[in-house]
């Protein structure tokens, strides 16, 4: 096999994972701390890496840091928060190209991994709280970025559809956070919660890259070690309920295409199976949806389906204009008929097999589609390789595919306007 | 066919180029021990060719804006069926995009890569276009064109181009008006087809795990050769100065965005590649994240991390852009002036030079990874008569003295364009 895959616990609730792949010219790693999403902790969490990224005890400035990474060949270290089923994730990676482009076959690698463990177990600390004045900074830019998600009207209307989605479910909680949390926060409340992460959260390190690098591990599993733990607990998340009825919701907002939101419950249990019914339904290009929806129909510039595997939930995502909403509606929930009564053929169900296929073989020449497959594995128990779950996709059966259909259960409809549509 | 093996010493690496007899180059790059497969088939053709003429026009004939992107799109339709369903049946991933001056078709695939590449060249050479399906399409760009009107980021671009540029096409937005479109017909697309999408300019690259003899066996048969037509754009004049130094225009967002442009003199081949590369050191220079001007600003508050730079360059233009969101993107602009012209007396620091210049190097090794962006750098550089390893040699030869050359001559900072996109205020309930 191609990639060489190691996992070793190193401590509690903290795992070290290698990916070693010969063909890559780069080293990556991923330092994740994971815990519950929860509207007390979510702003201060969703801080922290923003913070840690941009400075440490040894670089404090975010020019020191800057400048010592361009000389290790524009090395990077960045910050960035995530969601994944009903926890919050806070991630800290960094890459760098291999020793041996370095003009002088600098030891990149190691000296990155040092400057990164660095910045995540010993950020700069003054007055026991982040230095303030750059944490004022990092608070600002996080309601910065929490205002101009309405920028982006398909991704805002993600996140209010999530809202009703997920209703009364950790998963509902905007990643980071509202506001009025971000208002709340400070330097010390974040740095408090900075220490009760490194002692509580979940903790996932890969090192993705071509060749092994022992002085890297070495350090990182050091510091990781040494922390002082008092675990609260492997990550769970739990399948999202169908609501009793179906539930509508339109906002208005200054925008000249619609965006529609449908999301669709399941408690069908089989991960691979959705995977591949949804390829059928919307997740591909010659899809149900595409071809009829959009092509056949001329009823949305784009329309297609999508899974959160960890929550039991498929969704439509597409933009519309106002006036043909409920008809690409009806024709949405058409299609999936279609599939539900096995009314598609062996052609359209290979196809979409090979598609999905084609996207998992594809996973392993790239660092952080690697490292992803294997976190989201991780993290639900399983380390499952692209290639095994190739095999067992092709064991799925058409019958298989109409029963995934079945489960599906319309839950929430949300329609983001204009304002003279009412 | 004449085949030519490109090496580079730097990186140890090589790429085969193939002049093939049906008129088109062939660039195909093998990765070892990978899956996936990217294929692009390209034109030298993109919004701004607008103006052209042949060996068989007596004159230059001015299309509607927005003409190549409507090509693409019909080209995606094969008389008998679309072309996403040829392509199901291989498992591969297709896809197309017009940007300023290119079109290009593309899959990537991890299997069939043959079978793929028959597909690809095969309906790319398969125009079919009616009265009826061009209408047809003139309702989904106009979609398409109505979501990039919400799009504050598209519009804070197109604004600032609109200021830089009198006359040039770039200024138009590449997928047309929707008056525009309505003006284009099945002969119109005819006739730009038989112009730009002639093997002559044209150009073929494949990166990943493929294999060069079934590469050329595929082009053996499917491509139709061409003759060279004698092609020929043309571009309206263009003052070197700007037409409008501000464009402001309100949208639903949260805190202003902004570009600024500064207008330069137009360069093309090996000349442009260079000043591309020396204006990307001054402005990493000037203002990158381990400048102190960039700290400076940011302690202010006055910008995020959203802040960034790029050159932006083509057929008769050239410009350095500064972008980002602030709450008064005026002063950015005059800081951002006065640090231009302080470096101009000052100098630049020789040590931050070595530096960038190592990350630079680096960001380009890091692309090496990745089939997509090597068959992209292969093709936009082949298209424009270039090696595509002359970028990493020229970043490994630029000096300090080349980069504040470069600073003089394009970086006038009286001939500047803000852009700015405001919110447009609180919703009343």
């Amino acid at each position: 096999m191609a990639v060489k895959y190691g996992r070793e616990k190193i401590g509690e609730g903290i795992h070290y994972t290698t990916l070693i792949n010969k063909r890559q010219k780069t080293n990556t790693m991923f330092i994740h701390l994971i815990t519950p999403l929860s509207q007390d902790s979510v702003s201060g969490n969703a801080v922290i890496p923003y913070v840690l990224s941009n400075s440490s005890s040894s670089y404090t400035t975010v020019t020191a840091l800057s400048r010592r990474l361009a000389l290790l060949y524009g090395s990077v270290i960045k910050g960035s928060v995530a969601k994944i089923g009903d926890s919050q994730v806070m991630s800290l990676v960094s890459g760098c190209i291999n020793d041996r482009y370095a003009f002088d076959r600098e030891p990149i690698t190691s000296e990155l991994t040092e400057i990164l463990t660095n910045c995540f177990i010993s950020p700069y600390v003054e007055n026991n709280e982040f230095y303030k004045k750059d944490f004022d900074l990092k608070k600002q830019e996080l309601s910065d970025d929490i205002e101009a998600e309405i920028n982006e009207k398909r991704s805002y209307s993600f996140k209010r559809a999530g809202l009703v989605i997920y209703e009364g479910e950790p998963c509902a909680i905007p990643v980071k956070g509202d506001l009025e949390a971000v208002a709340k926060i400070t330097a010390r409340s974040a740095y408090e919660q900075y220490k009760e992460l490194l002692k509580t959260a979940q903790i996932e390190a890969y090192f993705v890259g071509g060749a092994e690098c022992p002085q890297s591990k070495e350090v990182l599993t050091a510091a990781l070690t040494g922390l002082e733990r008092d675990y609260a607990g492997d990550n769970i998340s739990e399948k999202s309920p169908a609501k009793q009825e179906l539930r509508r919701v339109v906002e208005q907002h200054e925008v000249s295409q619609s965006k529609m939101l449908l999301g669709f419950k399941t408690d069908f249990s089989d991960s691979i199976t959705l995977r591949l019914m949804n390829a059928v339904f919307g997740g591909t290009p010659f899809s149900k949806l595409f071809l009829n929806v959009r092509e056949r129909l001329s009823l949305c510039y784009y329309c297609s389906s999508g899974l959160n595997d960890k929550k039991g939930v498929v969704y439509v995502d597409s933009g519309v204009d106002f006036q043909n909403a409920a008809k690409a509606e009806e024709e949405i929930l058409n299609q999936l008929s279609a599939v539900q009564s096995g009314n598609f053929t062996t052609e359209e169900l290979e196809n979409a097999r090979l598609s999905v296929i084609n996207t998992w073989r594809g996973v392993s020449d790239g660092a952080r589609s690697l490292a992803d497959w294997y976190f989201q594995r991780n993290y639900s128990g399983g380390n499952e390789s692209p290639e095994e779950c190739i095999e067992m996709l092709r064991l799925v059966t058409k019958e298989d595919v109409v029963e995934a259909a079945k489960s599906l259960k319309l839950d929430t409809a949300y329609l983001l306007t204009g304002k003279e549509n009412t | 066919m004449n085949k030519k093996i490109i090496r580079n010493e730097r990186t140890g690496e090589h790429y085969t180029h193939i002049k093939h007899s049906s008129g088109l180059d062939i660039y195909i790059w093998r990765m070892e021990d990978y899956s996936t497969t990217h294929a692009l088939f390209g034109a030298k053709y993109g919004s701004i060719n607008t103006t052209f003429k042949t060996k068989d026009d007596s004159d230059f004939i001015t299309v509607p804006n927005g003409i190549a992107h409507f090509l693409e799109h019909k080209l995606f339709e094969n008389e008998d069926c679309d072309v996403f369903s040829l392509f199901a049946k291989t498992g591969a991933s297709p896809n197309a995009y017009t940007s300023f001056d290119r079109t290009c078709y593309l899959f990537n695939c991890t299997d069939n890569v043959p079978e793929s590449l028959e597909i690809l060249l095969g309906f790319v050479q398969s125009p079919y276009f009616t009265d009826e399906s061009v209408q047809k399409e003139q309702g989904i760009i106009g979609q398409e064109i109505k979501m990039y009107e919400d799009n504050a980021q598209w519009r804070v671009f197109f604004n600032m181009l609109g200021g830089v540029y009198h006359n040039h096409p770039v200024k138009i937005d590449l997928a047309g008006t929707v008056e525009t479109i309505a003006e284009i017909d099945a002969d119109l697309l005819y006739k730009c087809y038989k112009t730009f999408y002639n093997l002559n300019n044209m150009a073929l690259s494949i990166a990943g795990n493929v294999d060069e003899e079934s590469v050329i066996a595929v082009c053996d048969k499917i491509l139709k050769p061409g003759e060279s037509i004698e092609l020929e754009s043309a571009f309206p004049d263009e003052p070197l100065t700007v037409a409008q130094s501000e464009a402001t225009q309100k949208l639903e967002i949260a805190v202003p965005i902004f570009n600024i442009g500064f207008k330069a003199q137009p360069q093309s081949g090996i000349s442009a590649i260079r000043a591309e590369i020396e204006t990307n050191f001054a402005l990493s220079l000037i203002s990158d994240e381990s400048s102190d001007f960039y700290k400076t600003l940011y302690d202010e508050g006055l910008i995020n991390s959203s802040f960034s730079s790029e050159v932006f360059w083509g057929d008769g233009y050239f410009c350095s852009i500064f972008g980002g969101e602030s709450r008064n993107p005026k002063l950015v602009s005059d800081r951002i002036k006065e640090e231009i012209e302080r470096s101009k007396k000052d100098g630049l620091d020789k040590e931050r030079f070595e530096a960038i210049k190592k990350s630079y190097y680096g960001s380009l090794i890091r692309d090496l990874n990745d089939a997509e962006a090597i068959a992209t750098l292969m093709i936009n550089t082949g298209l424009d008569g270039l090696n595509a390893f002359d970028i990493i040699e020229t970043v490994a030869a630029v000096t300090l003295e080349d980069v504040m050359k470069r600073l003089e001559t394009q970086f006038d900072i009286n001939n500047v364009t803000i852009s700015i996109i405001e919110p447009i205020g609180k919703r009343e309930d």
